[in-house]
């Protein structure tokens, strides 16, 4: 194994114990999905949706759930080093902020993964919902971990840079973003200037493809490409300036200032 | 006393000024131009009063932090604007109050951070059973790090900083905080590590007698700039005092 696969084995390793021992962990993957599933159900049944327009808006209800967690624990692996304060200790290490984020990444995605499947299968039990596609649901759900990733790096990103009164947007940014990629409802529904920030964003195109198993029409077309297209070059560009954000954290202090 | 050769840490001239707040910009000059050199296999102490630029000086050589002018050298590589990966495995740091995640085990702390140096696993497991035992953590395996007290707290920071088997060893006042017997265990197991290993040490203090029983050469640094070098008796007689007290007290007000 090399180096680099070590230390983002290392950061794995924690944030796995973090979740195994974290109580708050459960209410992450299921108690407030579900208390979201429940409520969207009911108001499906209250408003006697057909199967299909049922299973559309609980989409939205479960991916809201999976990219929540799944960014949360990207968020989660600097963030757990700043309050404990032990950031210093981490990057005394031969350690690049990108280890950080592929290591918190993949416990994000195993969580991820059991969120959606956890949540389908309540979904269907209670509320008679069900997956249109399975291979187009694994493909659609393999871009809403990468846009989670994307959200978790955008964090990590704003962290170093303006320090740790800005971890708020660890929550905030993630349920601005579903609203604005038309969670529950097609785009075309947004003021005109939103819908144009929604197709900057590649969630937009994994919800639509997500949900055109369901009789409904896609607002846009080449969902998958723009999906990953996108998603690879703003990864790409977050990991770069990621790293420009640590170098200048390390000249300005702020590295030292997150561990005191 | 060790066969000292080279420098294996060379500062030049260094400088840090830190700029803080967005609107109203306040400017903190912490070093002021400090030229260095430790010796290898020296235990090097670097004494000053508070806010002088010891913990500054210790996290620009162990890459925390980069200077804004002057050059860093540290085992003959020019580390100024960039720490390469392969210096930064071969060394590793110890501070006084050591802060770790707090849910984490001993043994888990340990194994997370040998993996972080890259420690492979046969390796990795010795080690930490090694460091477990050496220092007397085996009967806290199942404790979280939140529920330790400080002097044990002290003693996986000190484990944590010998994972990587470090050629070099930054201790940031190991012992503050300590009550005087778990600081005089520590101060032992500093000394038996840099006998046993003889990897070099460089060593802040606001303890005189600490530095006393450990360094074999000393800096006193004040306001950001080195006033004095040298070894216990060249700083005594320079200073006409009878101990690195005396020096201190000296020295530490212009």
């Amino acid at each position: 194994m090399n180096w680099r696969i070590r230390r983002i084995a290392a950061f794995a390793y924690r944030n796995f114990i973090f979740s195994k021992r974290n109580l708050f962990a459960f209410f992450e993957i299921l108690f407030w999905p579900a208390v979201g599933i429940v409520s969207i159900g009911l108001m499906g049944d209250f408003l006697e949706l057909s199967a299909d327009l049922r299973s559309f808006i609980l989409t939205g209800a479960i991916v809201s759930g999976v990219l929540q967690v799944t960014q949360l624990d990207v968020s989660y692996g600097l963030l757990y080093d700043i309050w404990s304060k032990s950031l210093k200790q981490t990057f005394l290490a031969p350690v690049h902020p990108s280890d950080y984020i592929i290591g918190s990444w993949i416990v994000g995605v195993a969580r991820g993964v059991l969120t959606y499947v956890l949540l389908a299968l309540f979904s269907s039990w209670a509320f008679r919902f069900y997956v249109a596609d399975t291979m187009a649901a694994g493909i659609a759900l393999f871009g809403v971990l990468l846009n989670a990733l994307i959200i978790g790096m955008f964090v990590n990103y704003v962290i170093f840079m303006f320090g740790q009164r800005a971890d708020i947007i660890t929550w905030s940014v993630s349920v601005l973003e579903m609203l604005v990629c038309g969670i529950y409802y097609p785009v075309t529904y947004l003021p005109p200037f939103v819908q144009r920030i929604a197709e900057l964003i590649p969630l937009t195109y994994f919800l639509e493809y997500f949900r055109a198993g369901y009789g409904y029409r896609p607002v846009y077309g080449m969902l998958l490409a723009k999906g990953f297209g996108l998603s690879v070059v703003y990864i790409a560009l977050l990991f770069l300036v990621l790293g420009r954000a640590y170098e200048r954290a390390c000249i300005n202090g702020m590295i030292v200032r997150l561990s005191e | 006393m060790n066969a000292y050769t080279n420098c294996i840490i060379e500062t030049s001239g260094i400088t840090k000024t830190f700029v803080m707040g967005h609107w109203k910009k306040r400017r903190t000059e912490a070093l002021r131009g400090v030229d260095l050199c430790v010796r290898t296999g020296e235990i090097f102490g670097i004494l000053g009063p508070n806010g002088a630029g010891k913990t500054t000086l210790m996290n620009i050589l162990i890459s925390l932090l980069r200077s804004d002018s002057g050059v860093v050298r540290v085992m003959g590589r020019e580390v100024t604007h960039r720490f390469p990966a392969s210096i930064k495995r071969r060394m590793n740091m110890c501070s006084g109050n050591p802060n770790f995640p707090w849910s984490l085990r001993p043994s888990e702390i340990l194994r997370f951070y040998a993996m972080l140096y890259g420690v492979p696993r046969p390796e990795r497991d010795r080690r930490i059973e090694r460091y477990l035992h050496e220092f007397e953590l085996e009967r806290y395996a199942d404790v979280h790090f939140d529920e330790l007290s400080s002097g044990t707290k002290q003693k996986i920071a000190l484990a944590k900083s010998l994972l990587n088997d470090p050629e070099i060893l930054l201790l940031d006042e190991p012992t503050v905080g300590l009550d005087p017997d778990i600081a005089l265990k520590t101060r032992e197991l500093i000394r038996r590590i840099h006998a046993e290993r003889g990897i070099t040490i460089l060593l802040t203090t606001h303890y005189m007698r600490e530095a006393e029983e450990l360094c074999d050469r000393v800096a006193f640094i004040r306001q950001g700039r080195m006033v004095a070098l040298g070894t216990r008796d060249e700083l005594t007689a320079m200073t006409k005092t009878a101990d690195l007290e005396g020096v201190f007290l000296e020295l530490a007000h212009p």
